[in-house]
């Protein structure tokens, strides 16, 4: 293999990594938050990848532009379905009855987004789509630069609410001790919702990435969830930092072993990565002292 | 407490299956229509070219009905959606036969949704006409009922490309090539049958690659045959991955001499996909619309009056289908499950049928017996360019850029 | 204190306890021979196919999720595997098809043992995650192996009784199944009569507790493991002989995990025809919204609705809920345990047979310490 077919795979697999970090991140809230097995996290990515889409072919403009409408909604999407359905889930059978729920979900969404959109592959038209620029001999996609350049933007988002703002404060405490937060005074409850809130808004910025530079169809969700789930195990649940690194080794993993042993083979790097990190480390790589244990 | 278990599952039990034996009626129906059975990918992998052959059939349909009907009798159509899942193929033609015991049925869309429905139609005594299922597992079944409604076998479908390829002078023929295939029968075959005579032809394959149906990311494939730098590229393709690979490969600026891609080339949709980087991709395809052919040239009319635009590779498919079968029926007089069926299959084992895709005939096994065009996409239009004999337009060699 | 009639009918329940605890099984018996003919057409017959398949399926799952309390999302994986392994084995080795099965079952039972003690070391969530994982990347493994599993295009069974019609070959697996769940039940009953089984609730209850009693913990849950996957295999491995077309995106899916789950959740985990009572509702809703449905993508969402009603207002199954119903129903008078006296207490709950060791609000506050 010669090093310019690595180099290039390489500078793919980071772009990829950042995209999946991006993905993953509202991911570890959930857990975090409600210990809920969000597995309809993948869904409302593509729901709004759809969004985007639809958004461009009706209206023309660049489908980054959606995220004004798409992510406020998918923010008060998510405290509605905190609030209504899964703080009714009882705390003794939580993991099996919000895996079975928000795999419910995840088919409630498939199942509108075929009956609205049907089946038919779709990809979104940017007017770069096919452009590309030269890096030191490899050819980087324009798109895919935009994508991880979004990736980017939203984890800082992310990043900056979490650590400076006082909503961001209780939640990271509501995430390390809830008790110990209800304590000292902080509205569990609400907190609760509005970070599940905010891990479905990720979901938006992320679906919109993922339309600039992929097919998008109602089934796609379920490609993503093993992915995302190894993701946010190996970086460790509860921290943003820990998914985004362990997005980006996983990306770069992927991308580089896809070039010897094909696209299929390459994604066992997931989830050899999930049993390796559930059977010597569970709490997870990267995330910290502070970081969960599932 | 095992009293009360064991009468609730008895009661839900005689409810569940009281409820639903009550639905059905065992014989046949007298409606005084003929009504045929269809399982169609309407969603899922092969929904883009599904939806074409849905087209197509009830273009026929309504064609034949305005000519007074089969046997005199109303067509009408049931079509049911597979979601291109083996699974539910085989219980939707399961369901139109032996629940709504319609009179006859079409065959759905790929080699790998053929080969479970034609069992379940020969384990019913059905014949059974398909419009896309031409992979050579399909022929290799041992089915006794199966007959492919286009002109030529999966493998051998590029083979006019390949020999001129291999006719070529030394100087300017293509030394190596990069193979990609999706994992399903019929690309695959095709991909194949152009390797294999590549490499017995004296051509390098220097990546050789099956990716599954479900792959949307198409970035390190790409980037492989990219780096390969290989003078031929051919792709066993359905739709939305090739124009996924394409795209990658115009992203890294990959160029080659020959560009060949299975199906997807020959829908319109391409272009609209593609815009100015059709240019010089080529396909094997079973159809043209200007081909004088009998029948063709009324099924093109109908086709642009209802649909709008020229019908492709899968419409015309479907409508041939459509006109095998109803070939049959009206030559022995029966459309209806039983014996009928049988008399249907014999009659066309030795029968010669004008189509909208040239006269067909088969062998034993249902396989066709003629060959596939090839097109090549020049100044944003499809063009026949192989073989010389049918060909609209000159083969241009090398491709020009992206 | 209850009444003199009450406490009459429930002497007499007692008494004829036995009896109808035969009536109502042999009633089941006499219901599972006769519904082929009750059906109108082979393609019911092939859905009551589809429909026993998830029972042994799901009553297979529960050998895990029942006693134990660990909950697989992946037991697909086992199906699968038993399939896939059936029809390997006559494809590439020609054996007869009904060895195939065994055989099958036999070595993924085989297997199972050593991913049962690597993945039963994860507690709660953790084991939850596993089992989707184990799942996902068993289906990528067959996707990719292309010359051994014949990769995404699936792989073909030759048909056992080649000489069957259809609806005949329909009719032969529908008995074959029926037999086969039957031998699972009879398992299960004994499973859950038994010392073992007392252990394995014990563990379900509390795990550390019952380790800190000597119970040994690790072995008692492999051994349900690999039960439970043994049942799931021959569950797979008929269903290969039956259709005949395996596709791993089928064979290896979270959904087909779920399902099954779900299943004996609706019919009740802990009990002996959960599970089946569960597949039957579960899997007509199935077939019905499919063939009504079906030609949009709104069938998907129509299943999704029904989960999230299953999840959110019948978390304990129905046989437990019609089990408290009509408790409430013949015990109305009682209204504190203090007007009861030890005796009749005592009475009372012997005739209404063997309960498992607790209820389901007991298990809440035992629970609460596990991560």
């Amino acid at each position: 293999m010669d090093s310019t077919v690595v180099f290039q795979t390489v500078i793919l697999g980071v772009l990829l990594g950042g995209q999946y970090a991006l993905l993953a991140s509202g991911l570890t809230l959930y857990f975090g938050v409600m210990r809920v097995v969000m597995l309809a996290h993948a869904s409302f990515l593509v729901l709004a990848a759809y969004l985007a889409w639809w958004f461009t072919t009706s209206t023309g403009l660049d489908p980054m532009l959606s995220m004004a409408i798409t992510v406020p909604l998918f923010f008060g999407l998510g405290v509605v379905m905190q609030r209504i359905l899964l703080s009714r889930l009882r705390p003794a059978t939580l993991t099996m009855m919000s895996c079975l729920l928000t795999l419910a979900i995840a088919l409630v969404v498939e199942g509108v987004l075929g009956f609205l959109f049907t089946g038919v592959q779709r990809r979104v038209q940017v007017g770069y789509g096919s452009a590309q620029l030269n890096f030191f001999g490899a050819s980087i996609p324009v798109v895919k630069l935009v994508s991880f350049g979004l990736a980017v933007f939203g984890l800082a988002a992310l990043y900056f609410i979490l650590m400076k703002s006082s909503f961001g404060r209780s939640l990271r405490a509501t995430i390390q001790h809830k008790q110990a937060a209800q304590l000292v005074g902080i509205n569990t409850d609400r907190v609760a919702g509005h970070g599940f809130g905010l891990g479905l808004a990720t979901a938006a910025v992320g679906g919109t990435a993922l339309a600039l530079d992929a097919t998008i169809f109602p089934s796609l969700h379920w490609y993503w969830i093993g992915p995302l789930m190894a993701i946010i195990v190996v970086g460790g649940l509860g921290s943003v930092p820990g998914a985004a690194i362990a997005a980006m080794i996983l990306g770069i993993a992927t991308s580089v072993l896809q070039i010897p042993m094909g696209a299929t083979w390459a994604q066992t790097v997931f989830y050899l990565a999930l049993f390796a990190t559930l059977l010597f480390r569970p709490q997870g790589f990267f995330g910290g002292r502070l970081a969960q244990r599932f | 407490m095992w009293i009360r278990k064991g009468l609730t599952v008895a009661a839900a039990a005689a409810l569940a299956f009281g409820a639903v034996s009550c639905g059905s009626s065992p014989g046949g129906r007298d409606d005084g229509k003929v009504l045929i059975g269809i399982s169609i990918p309407l969603t899922g992998d092969f929904a883009e070219p599904g939806k074409s052959v849905e087209e197509g059939y009830r273009l026929w349909a309504e064609t034949i009905n305005g000519k007074g009907g089969l046997l005199g009798k109303q067509v009408e159509l049931k079509i049911l959606d597979d979601k291109s899942q083996a699974e539910a193929v085989v219980s939707d033609y399961e369901a139109l036969i032996a629940q709504d015991q319609v009179d006859l049925i079409f065959g759905p869309y790929s080699s790998r949704l053929v080969i479970p429905a034609a069992r379940v139609a020969e384990e019913y005594g059905m014949l059974f006409v398909e419009p896309a299922g031409n992979a050579a597992e399909v022929f290799e079944q041992g089915f006794q009922n199966l007959f492919y409604g286009g002109p030529s076998v999966a493998d051998t479908s590029f083979d006019h490309l390949v020999d001129h390829v291999l006719a070529m002078p030394e100087e300017q023929r293509p030394k190596t090539a990069a193979i990609v295939a999706m994992d399903d029968p019929f690309p695959k075959a095709t991909a194949h049958g152009v390797r294999d005579q590549l490499r017995d032809g004296g051509v390098e394959i220097v990546v050789d690659e099956l990716y599954p149906p479900n792959q949307t990311d198409f970035s390190g494939l790409a980037a492989k045959v990219a780096a390969s730098n290989a003078d031929i590229v051919i792709g066993g393709a359905a739709y939305q991955d090739a124009v996924n690979l394409i795209i990658g490969l115009q992203q890294l600026n990959y160029d080659p001499e020959i560009a060949g891609f299975t199906t997807a080339p020959t829908h319109p949709e391409f272009a609209k996909a593609l815009g100015a980087g059709t240019a010089g991709i080529l396909a094997p395809t079973s159809y043209s619309p200007d081909a004088r052919h009998e029948t063709n040239a009324e099924f093109v009319a109908a086709y642009e009056e209802k649909f709008g635009g020229r019908p492709n590779e899968d419409h015309a498919a479907a409508f041939a289908t459509g006109q095998v079968v109803a070939a049959a029926v009206e030559a022995v007089g029966c459309a209806e499950q039983g014996e009928c069926q049988q008399q249907l299959v014999d009659w066309l084992r030795n029968a010669e049928v004008p189509t909208v895709v040239g006269p067909l005939s088969w062998d034993d096994a249902g396989r066709p017996k003629s060959a596939s065009m090839v097109l090549q996409w020049q100044d944003g239009v499809s063009r026949i360019v192989l073989p010389a004999d049918a060909a609209e337009a000159e083969f241009i060699y090398p491709k020009p850029g992206w | 204190m209850p009444s003199a009639s009450e406490t009459d009918v429930m002497h007499r329940l007692a008494r004829y306890a036995h009896v109808l605890r035969m009536g109502g099984v042999s009633a089941l018996i006499v219901i599972g021979l006769s519904v082929p003919s009750a059906l109108g057409n082979p393609y019911l017959l092939s859905a009551a196919v589809v429909i026993l398949n998830y029972a042994l399926c799901a009553t297979g799952w529960n050998f895990m999720g029942g006693f134990t309390g660990y909950i697989s999302f992946g037991h697909a994986a086992y199906f699968g595997l038993g399939a896939y392994g059936t029809a390997l084995l006559i494809n590439r080795l020609d054996l007869a098809p009904f060895l195939a099965v065994a055989l099958a079952v036999l070595i993924v039972s085989v297997i199972a043992v050593p991913v049962g003690f690597a993945a039963l070391r994860l507690r709660g969530a953790s084991f939850v995650i596993g089992t989707i994982a184990f799942v996902l990347i068993i289906l990528l493994v067959f996707q990719s192996w292309n010359s051994f599993t014949g990769g995404s295009s699936g792989m073909e069974v030759p048909r056992p009784f080649p000489e069957l019609t259809r609806p005949e070959h329909h009719l032969r697996f529908y008995y074959l199944y029926l037999g086969l769940l039957a031998f699972a039940l009879l398992l299960w009953w004994l499973i859950d009569r038994s010392q073992f089984g007392l252990r394995l609730k014990g563990i379900r209850e509390d795990e550390d507790k019952a380790r800190a009693l000597g119970v040994p913990t690790m072995e008692y849950k492999v051994v349900a493991f690999v039960l439970s996957a043994a049942f799931t295999a021959a569950a797979g491995g008929l269903y290969a002989l039956w259709f005949g077309d395996l596709d791993p995106v089928f064979q290896f899916s979270i959904l087909l995990g779920a399902y099954m789950v779900l299943m004996a959740l609706v019919g009740g985990i802990r009990s002996l025809f959960g599970p089946l009572l569960g597949a039957v509702i579960v899997g007509y809703a199935l077939e019905y919204f499919k063939l009504n449905y079906g030609d949009t993508q709104i069938h998907l969402a129509a299943t999704g609705l029904l989960l999230v009603l299953v999840v959110l207002f019948m978390p304990d199954g129905i046989i437990p809920g019609a089990r408290e119903l009509a408790n409430r129903h013949l015990r109305s008078g009682q209204t504190s345990i203090r007007e009861q006296t030890q005796e009749e207490l005592l009475a009372a709950q012997r005739s209404s047979g063997p309960e498992p060791p607790s209820q389901p609000a007991f298990s809440a506050t035992v629970n609460g310490g596990r991560p």
